[in-house]
């Protein structure tokens, strides 16, 4: 969050909750409150865990996963920064189109997917889908905003050596807005992880999501977690990586607040 | 421009009517079962509506999400405020939401079931903890930004800490918390029609899936309108509220897009 490095104390403090949690968890199971068949012990969960991220089955699930999730991913982003900046520099686009965009963002997208699978089939196709139409609202306000908030001399001075206006836009003021854009893209990121997985729950064949569904069913609680844990890494981790190039990218940028 | 679109004007029903039309032409010119016309979709609406049954579902899903969002607001917003006041509490919980942020709350749905059954208490918990943590962020961000000599003044003339927390953290952090509350609303909804895919039993995702199931893809399409005029008059009811409590603040945006 801010650019400083925090004390070694914070971070002590910090694991405290997290510590807690994990030792309640192990108490739970240890002592027999919680049968191992409702609650399995943080041990065992973790040893599946390690167990199965060396397994080549599992390896492909979460392979169908992430492909599912960066295709998604990848095509929001195209829709979501190209109608937000010509929102930003073409009137009649913006007139056309925020009033869509503030209709449809409140709705819930994932009531979408039936529709989807009617359409697309139950394969990847359906999933993607949902997953661009989740992740690309939250790059396409994020890039609006950010353009908005573009110093317009930049433009103008642009403009005045002869620059033409759509190219303007996506070498000025894309370029200048380039902390916000890249803001949306982390949050889109972290939901485009969240609803593959919630896809995958609700109809498939592969996948992590349906890892969870057919261990539940069959009451495996150990292979239950296990799934969750690997999406909840995964956003963590594309989160961070995201973040640690979003810094490198943004060299040079004044500093935000 | 954007202030006309933030009303519930004429634009967003021209959007509307838009969408209806691209929709109709589309599925006429596809001609598949599985995408019927927005005419004879949107006829099911008041048949849906018109259903006891139907509108018991949805009542029960909107009493979870009550439920749920409310709950929320009253263990969200006090933790939100004091981690912005207290540098110790903020080091204490945010690396924790840190690791909540990216798991799929309604994931939880089958391990929550579990341990509380599969009825309103696990689908209600799974509202809680999707709704929480916009909301705590925003309290957190709200709190924080509270200027500092407001509350020297206030505890100069003998105000204790907490009363300063709910006379003047609060009101000063509202803005940001009801923009909090916005995004959690429009995720109360998403986690309660999720929870309802997930676990099947009652309420508005299992009438969505259901009638998937049995091939009625008019009643699902139906459903779908159903569910996103519930979104958007949600948000534009909500925004009406925040708009009369801090109409004194700046409105911080005018979209606020919906997240898992």
């Amino acid at each position: 969050m801010t650019g400083r490095a925090t004390p070694l104390a914070d971070v002590l403090v910090g694991l405290v909750p997290i510590a807690l949690i994990v030792g309640l968890w192990q108490l739970l199971a240890s002592t027999g409150v919680a049968p191992p068949s409702l609650l399995p012990a943080p041990g065992a969960v973790f040893a599946r865990l390690v167990e199965q991220l060396g397994s080549p089955t599992y390896l492909q699930h979460t392979a169908t996963t992430l492909f599912r999730l960066f295709a998604g991913f990848g095509i929001a982003m195209v829709i979501g920064v190209t109608l937000g900046v010509a929102a930003m520099g073409l009137r009649a686009v913006e007139a056309g189109l925020m009033p869509l965009v503030r209709v449809l963002a409140p709705v819930p997208k994932i009531a979408l997917y039936p529709a989807f699978i009617l359409t697309l089939g139950f394969e990847n196709a359906s999933k993607i889908a949902l997953v661009v139409a989740d992740a690309a609202f939250p790059i396409l306000l994020a890039t609006y905003q950010g353009a908005s908030a573009v110093e317009p001399k930049l433009a103008w001075a642009a403009q005045a050596v002869g620059v033409s206006r759509l190219r303007c836009l996506f070498t000025v003021v894309l370029p200048a807005a380039l902390p916000s854009v890249l803001t949306g893209c982390r949050i889109a990121l972290v939901i485009s992880c969240i609803v593959v997985f919630l896809a995958e729950m609700i109809t498939s064949t592969d996948g992590l999501g349906h890892l969870l569904v057919r261990a539940a069913r069959s009451f495996q609680t150990v292979d239950m977690f296990v799934p969750l844990i690997t999406i909840s890494l995964l956003g963590l981790g594309l989160n961070a990586g995201f973040n640690a190039l979003r810094r490198r990218l943004l060299i040079g940028f004044p500093e935000e607040k | 421009m954007t202030r006309l679109a933030s009303l519930p004007g004429i634009a967003p029903l021209m959007a509307c009517a838009a969408l209806l039309a691209v929709w109709e032409l589309a599925a006429r010119a596809i001609g598949i079962d599985g995408l019927p016309p927005a005419s004879q979709a949107l006829a099911q609406v008041p048949v849906i509506l018109g259903d006891p049954e139907a509108l018991l579902n949805i009542a029960d899903s909107l009493r979870r999400m009550a439920t749920g969002f409310a709950l929320a607001l009253c263990v969200a917003i006090p933790i939100g405020l004091t981690m912005g006041r207290s540098r110790q509490v903020a080091a204490f919980f945010n690396p924790l939401l840190m690791v909540i942020y990216p798991v799929p709350k309604a994931a939880l749905m089958p391990i929550i079931m579990l341990w509380l059954g599969i009825g309103d208490a696990s689908k209600t918990l799974v509202i809680f903890l999707g709704v929480s943590l916009p909301i705590v962020y925003h309290s957190y961000q709200g709190s924080r930004a509270v200027e500092e000599k407001i509350l020297w003044s206030a505890a100069a003339m003998g105000m204790g800490p907490s009363a300063r927390l709910a006379r003047i953290v609060l009101p000063a952090a509202l803005p940001e918390i009801l923009v909090g509350c916005r995004t959690g609303l429009v995720l109360a909804l998403i986690t309660m029609v999720t929870s309802e895919m997930i676990a099947r039993q009652t309420g508005i995702g299992n009438i969505l899936f259901n009638s998937l199931d049995m091939a009625q893809y008019d009643t699902v399409y139906a459903m779908i309108v159903i569910i996103g005029v519930l979104g958007y008059t949600l948000d534009v009811a909500f925004e009406g509220l925040r708009s009369r409590l801090v109409g004194w603040a700046a409105p911080a945006h005018d979209i606020v897009a919906g997240t898992t």
